[in-house]
């Protein structure tokens, strides 16, 4: 094992929060891993910037481990790669994928949860303001985390992306009698006009409009409407 | 330039409708623009009196507009006169709307107005003693009154029309004129003040606002009319000074009477409200539906342009009489009335004690556009894409793949997987761009170009019609010797076949004139 220092600034600096009982290589990757903060380090990268040599590496990063003084965390943009972090930070944003990720997954479940909370409270309030949910999120406790308000936000925004809330402002009138005239409100979309959610176009609703095929499709072609079974599963159907 | 399939769908109808020649004429003017006899002769290979009863039949079905113009000698000769021949692709496809034309006729103005407005649709261009003549025949009586009457009132609707002039004659072009076939995609955005010549052609061929809906009141003599025709226009006359055309074969079309025609720029303003007023009661609800199409009816007549934005500032005083004329509408009142004109966006103007309101049309237009659209990527790809979507073309700019999987909560690698299907279907656009530096990384940024989008679903959605049109000749070929059984011996098994041919055919006939309303949405309101 190399006794000499690789990088003598690591070693002038001689961080304060010093962890007893360390070799040099260990004190030396450690350090590196905590240079990262929260964003994390490849092992790869690691061995560039100690320029100690494989198994050092290896071996020093499973003490680490077991010495529960950094933890490995799973990197969004690149799941295959190992990254590791020390203890004390959480994985940012950039490498967790944000709040709604778990272990590099999306947590759909959360997420479903959460939209039908807020769908449930808007049936009841008819409109609300992003405080309003998020304050009934809150005070219900609901969630077992902390939910944020950019959270909430969040997750009424993509409510709005589905069609199943709308986005107005309130007039301060009727319904919005409590909320300052131009706030922006949230409201359930079937209950704002007759229609619920989102309607099926004209086009849509033949065959052609849902066909994956349609650049293939000619009159005389080997997909053709004469011979299309899209339109005599569409017509057996019917009846 | 019209789009491929639209070119396909018109030149299967003019082909189911007047026959094989005719349509290869038409699809000849429809892929290469506005040409005179001798190249259509040549390109499209026909006998030149095969290309001449064609372009007859074509310009008495108003689907082509002839137009003469002045060409340059070449090597010091004199100037030539030249007509030209110029395909009406609306016109065309409107063939096909015929039924849905004859029901607004029919709920406005009844069945004596309707049997002429049909004898139009038929005939394409009728005089009025031809009127007279083919009332007789089909219904009978003889009522020359009556028909008159009917005629009249027709007219008062703007539901037919003076025909335009056979041939106008085009001054030269003035400077930084192109003709619209040689205008690349780039060049007509730019120029869209800029008139085309074709459509300096319509302009100069259309009659005078004021004949335009102008009936005589005596017997319209043969030369009186024809001095109408003529005057029309002063290129028409000078035309007809100067030259005597090498195509006077066709000339035989331009009869000494005044031709009357169906108007379908009034009847696609009909529908163009109606689609409105049917979209704000399924979004807002029936009040706000009601007020609306009071400032649609009262705004009508005001409206110059076939797809006006806005409608007239109207007085709230006038939306209220018109509203309580309305079915449902007896017990709105004013407060009511001003609530439905918030619901609906509708720019207020105060002047002293007046106080008028305007509707923003094509906002309503644009929004019924997005729907359709956003309705074909949610049934085609599915509800992540149609978060995608949707976010995409609300933020109207360019978005990075990560920003819009964060904001839609749709896995990073679903996203892209469903970013580059609906880029490859060109739903979307994409540009790609390098960051250098250390660490050079590429971004994919993705937008939703509206424009371009709109014309390639309007592509797609021709393309659909004309799939519909081919299915239900399809579904008749294959029952065809059901449908040719007399009546009595439709029994048992085979009367169930024959009612089952009877259902496709509703449910295929009623999903294409329901396609046909976006068709238009996207192309005519
Ligand atoms: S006819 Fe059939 S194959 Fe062709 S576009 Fe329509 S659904 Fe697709």
């Amino acid at each position: 094992m190399s006794r000499r220092p690789v990088n003598p600034s690591l070693k002038r600096k001689r961080p304060e929060t010093d962890s007893p009982g360390l070799v040099d290589a260990e004190r030396a990757i450690l350090n590196s891993i905590k240079g990262k903060k929260d964003l994390g380090i490849w092992a790869r990268d690691i061995k560039q910037e100690t320029k100690l040599t494989d198994h050092v590496v290896n071996k020093s990063l499973k003490s680490l481990l077991a010495k529960k003084l950094i933890k490995e965390v799973v990197n969004i943009q690149n799941k295959g790669k190992k990254h590791y972090m020390a203890v004390e930070f959480e994985p940012s944003k950039e490498i967790s994928g944000g709040e709604w990720y778990v272990d590099g997954n999306l947590d759909k479940e959360l997420i479903n949860v959460l939209k039908q909370l807020c769908f449930r409270y808007l049936r009841t309030q008819k409109v609300a303001t992003l405080e309003g949910v998020y304050n009934e999120l809150k005070k219900n406790r609901v969630v077992t985390f902390d939910i944020s308000n950019q959270q909430v936000s969040e997750i009424l925004n993509s409510m709005v992306l589905d069609n199943d809330l709308i986005e107005v402002k309130s007039t301060g009138l009727g319904d919005y009698h409590s909320i300052p005239i131009g706030t922006v409100c949230y409201r359930i979309a079937s209950a704002a006009g007759v229609a619920k959610g989102p309607r099926m176009g004209a086009f849509a609703s033949i065959p052609c409009g849902a066909c994956p095929r349609i650049s293939l499709c000619t009159p005389n072609g080997v997909i053709s409407p004469g011979t299309c079974v899209y339109y005599t599963k569409w017509l057996s159907i019917d009846f | 330039m019209v789009s491929p399939h639209g070119v396909q769908l018109a030149t299967h109808l003019i082909s189911s409708f007047y026959g094989d020649l005719c349509s290869k004429v038409c699809e000849c003017l429809l892929r290469r623009g506005t040409l005179t006899l001798a190249q259509i002769i040549r390109f499209t290979e026909l006998s030149r009196e095969n290309v001449i009863n064609c372009l007859r039949v074509l310009i008495h079905q108003n689907c082509v507009q002839a137009f003469a113009i002045q060409q340059e000698g070449a090597f010091g000769e004199a100037p030539r006169i030249i007509t030209q021949y110029m395909a009406l692709f609306d016109n065309m496809i409107h063939k096909m709307r015929a039924p849905k034309f004859m029901q607004i006729v029919s709920e406005e103005l009844g069945k004596d107005c309707l049997g002429i407005f049909q004898g139009l649709i038929q005939h394409g261009r009728l005089s009025i003693n031809q009127i007279i003549d083919r009332n007789e025949q089909t219904a009978g009586s003889a009522d020359v009154h009556v028909v008159r009457e009917s005629f009249n009132r027709l007219l008062i609707a703007r539901f037919i029309e003076r025909c335009p002039a056979p041939e106008p004659f085009l001054a030269p072009p003035a400077d930084g004129e192109t003709p619209a076939k040689k205008r690349g995609a780039k060049s007509a955005k730019i120029g869209e003040e800029r008139q085309t010549t074709e459509q300096r052609a319509l302009a100069a061929a259309a009659p005078m606002d004021s004949m335009r809906f102008l009936m005589e009141m005596d017997d319209p003599s043969e030369e009186k009319s024809e001095e109408c025709t003529n005057s029309v226009t002063v290129g028409e006359k000078r035309k007809q000074d100067v030259l005597k055309s090498d195509e006077d074969a066709l000339d035989a079309d331009k009869k000494k009477e005044v031709l009357w025609r169906v108007n379908f720029e009034e009847l696609v303003r009909r529908l163009r409200h109606k689609a409105c007023v049917s979209y704000v009661k399924m979004r807002i609800n029936d009040e706000a539906a009601i007020v609306l199409s009071a400032m649609l009816e009262l705004s009508r007549h005001s409206e110059t342009r076939q797809k006006a934005e806005n409608s007239a500032y109207l007085s709230i005083n006038a939306i209220y009489d018109e509203v309580i004329k309305k079915e449902g509408g007896l017990g709105m009142d004013f407060e009511r009335i001003r609530a439905s004109l918030e619901q609906l966006g509708c720019q207020c103007l105060e002047t002293g004690v007046d106080e008028n309101y305007s509707i923003d049309i094509k906002g309503i237009i644009e929004s019924a556009q997005t729907e359709e659209v956003e309705s074909v990527v949610l049934r085609r790809y599915g509800r992540e894409a149609y978060r995608i979507f949707r976010l995409l073309s609300k933020a109207g700019r360019f978005l990075e793949s990560d920003k819009i999987s964060d904001t839609t909560f749709v896995e990073k690698k679903d996203t892209i997987k469903i970013l580059y299907k609906l880029w490859k279907d060109d739903y979307l656009h994409m540009e790609k761009v390098m960051t250098s530096g250390a660490k050079q990384s590429l971004f994919l940024l993705w937008r939703v170009n509206k424009e371009p989008l709109r014309e390639h679903v309007l592509d797609e959605m021709y393309h659909a019609a004309l799939n519909l049109r081919l299915r239900i000749a399809h579904e008749q070929d294959k029952g065809k010797e059901i449908l040719q059984l007399p009546r009595e011996k439709l029994v048992g098994e085979l009367e169930k076949r024959y009612k089952l041919l009877g259902k496709v055919r509703v449910i295929l006939e009623s999903s294409l004139m329901n396609l046909d309303e976006a068709i238009m949405l996207f192309h005519d309101f």
